[in-house]
């Protein structure tokens, strides 16, 4: 008995190391620095309360990678579920080559964010196919490309990342589709209802747990918003972000970790929040299948 | 008829707006330096793999290529063994400290990585091991999800087996690695799988945590090459296909075991 006990220890220390070293003291770690005026080089530091959250209250930069984070989230979600669950839809029933069109699909769900923004700040910019489309469909491309220019930069991200993203929360909705009883169909099918009520009906109601956890799941993706960011505008052009603004004030020339470790925590408490609805989710759903 | 002539145009055209950026990449790569990479040329004759060649002998992307594959191939296989072993620990043993190990899993499973990078940079700096593979290697090889994932795969499975070995005698890590791990095979593929991509992509902390080529992997060196020198689109988009042709081919090879891992749900990316 003892030695079954040491064996399961064992078994799981380097989950505990890992968990000790690399989770649970740079998040305690964080908490306090943000109580403190620690920079990189300066061997000391005091404690200055609640000083850090009060001027990132006040902070222009904070509150723009705030709000631009902010916009991020609630712009992207909605197009990426319902775009999603359409790309669903259209390949759910069986037919030739649907393999082909869910793994194309797909494709940019699975390709390094580094090289989707690279190929994209050429597509975006001046003479790029896609500031071409849009002038062909009569729209005025900003001078210098839709990057470079602080009313469109965000919003260029966006969809770039819209269109990365619907491929994989289509396979998501593909297992929700799987998972409704195929006797629904059939029974309001006999009842005489068409497709557009069965869709109403049966279809949407019997996703929703699946939408709901799309929803929680991006939107804590969401919030983390940097990489395209760093590689597309340096958060130039109103584009900065929370991941963004912390890397920013804590890791390049200032290295004011105290002030940037505040700003994690405040990221921290906004995903956290988030990331509880979507274990309350998940195990709602590990019952229902 | 009609219907799945309008069916097929339509998944045509969305397939072409997905795949586009990509096909692009790779026809640009494959251009002649000096042309222009607008309209007139991506249907031209220009073709060469001159851009490939100049990056291997002038560039470090070998270099970078080698970091990948080899702290890709580390973190992979740490996370088989270890997700796997705390995993078992978890569904079959019932002590105490097991459930405590449970909830310390979800937990961090719902904490955002991004938010400690600040303290993970200052702690390998202490360590001594800032800008070395094991910055790279050493916090990566398990993980939450994976323990999540294994976790519920073996709770699926009946006990029984295991009881029949212990009764004859196999030691309690016989009875792991040579009854239990090979039952895990599908949903350890699937973690490998996942795991892989996710590092290969990873781009936040490579590049915090490092600061020299010869450590520096694949999505950090192209996004700096970018920013060194003006932008030669058909070098970038050479070194860009690079980063994504392996991936490509796990993702042909292995399609199956991909889809049903995002299906069986719970996955970050």
């Amino acid at each position: 008995m003892k030695q079954k006990k040491t064996t399961a220890l064992f078994l799981a220390l380097p989950w505990i190391v890992t968990l000790l070293l690399f989770w649970l003291y740079p998040i305690i770690y964080s908490f306090v620095v943000g109580f403190t005026n620690k920079r990189l080089l300066s061997k000391t530091y005091e404690w200055v309360g609640f000083d850090n959250y009060k001027t990132l209250l006040t902070d222009e930069a904070f509150l723009v990678a705030l709000k631009n984070t902010a916009i991020f989230v609630i712009g992207t979600i909605p197009f990426t579920t319902i775009i999603a669950l359409l790309l669903a839809l259209l390949v759910n029933k069986q037919f030739k080559g649907r393999g082909l069109f869910r793994a194309g699909f797909f494709l940019p769900s699975i390709t390094s964010m580094v090289v989707i923004a690279l190929i994209f700040t050429n597509l975006f910019q001046r003479g790029g196919y896609i500031a071409l489309l849009a002038e062909m469909l009569g729209f005025t491309v900003p001078q210098h490309g839709f990057l470079l220019d602080s009313s469109t930069a965000l919003f260029s991200i966006m969809a770039m990342d819209v269109w990365m993203a619907v491929g994989y929360y289509m396979l998501i909705f593909l297992a929700g589709l799987k998972a409704i009883p195929q006797e629904l169909y059939e029974s309001a099918k006999i009842e005489g209802a068409g497709v557009v009520r069965q869709f109403f009906s049966i279809t949407l109601p019997m996703l929703k747990p699946v939408a709901l956890f799309i929803l929680v799941i991006n939107s804590i993706k969401s919030f983390q918003v940097f990489v395209e960011i760093f590689v597309m505008t340096q958060g130039k052009f109103e584009t900065s972000t929370m991941v963004y603004f912390i890397y920013e004030a804590g890791l390049t020339t200032k290295f004011n970790f105290g002030y940037a470790s505040a700003a994690a925590y405040i990221l921290f408490v906004i995903v956290a929040l988030f990331s509880f609805v979507q274990f309350k989710l998940l195990k709602q759903r590990g019952e229902a299948w | 008829m009609v219907k799945s002539i309008l069916r097929y145009t339509m998944l045509l055209f969305i397939l072409g707006i997905m795949i586009f950026p990509l096909l692009w990449m790779f026809r640009v790569s494959l251009m002649e330096t000096g042309n222009s990479i607008q309209l007139d040329n991506l249907l031209g004759t220009s073709f060469t793999f001159q851009n490939y060649i100049d990056l291997f002998s002038n560039s470090q992307i070998g270099r970078y290529l080698y970091n990948s594959m080899f702290v890709g191939v580390i973190v992979t296989f740490g996370n088989i063994i270890f997700c796997f072993m705390t995993a078992y620990t978890i569904a079959r043993y019932k002590y105490i400290v097991n459930k405590l190990l449970f909830v310390s899993v979800i937990l961090i499973l719902m904490i955002p990585i991004h938010i400690v990078i600040i303290p993970m940079y200052l702690l390998m700096v202490q360590f001594g091991i800032y800008d070395s593979y094991f910055a790279l290697i050493l916090p990566w090889l398990v993980n939450p999800i994976g323990i999540f994932l294994v976790k519920q795969y073996i709770d699926s499975i009946p006990p029984s087996m295991e009881e029949a070995a212990r009764i004859d005698g196999a030691s309690e890590m016989r009875i792991l690695f040579r009854i239990v791990m090979p039952l895990c095979k599908p949903v350890l593929a699937v973690l490998a799988i996942q795991v892989f991509f996710t590092n290969w992509n990873s781009f936040l902390f490579p590049f915090i945590l490092t600061q020299s080529d010869s450590v520096r992997t694949l999505p950090v060196g192209l996004a700096l090459m970018q920013g060194h020198q003006a932008i030669d689109w058909q070098h970038l988009m050479a070194g860009s296909a690079i980063a994504v042709v392996p991936v490509l081919i796990v993702f042909i090879i292995m399609q199956k075991q991909i889809v049903s891992g995002i299906t069986t749900g719970g996955i970050k990316q």
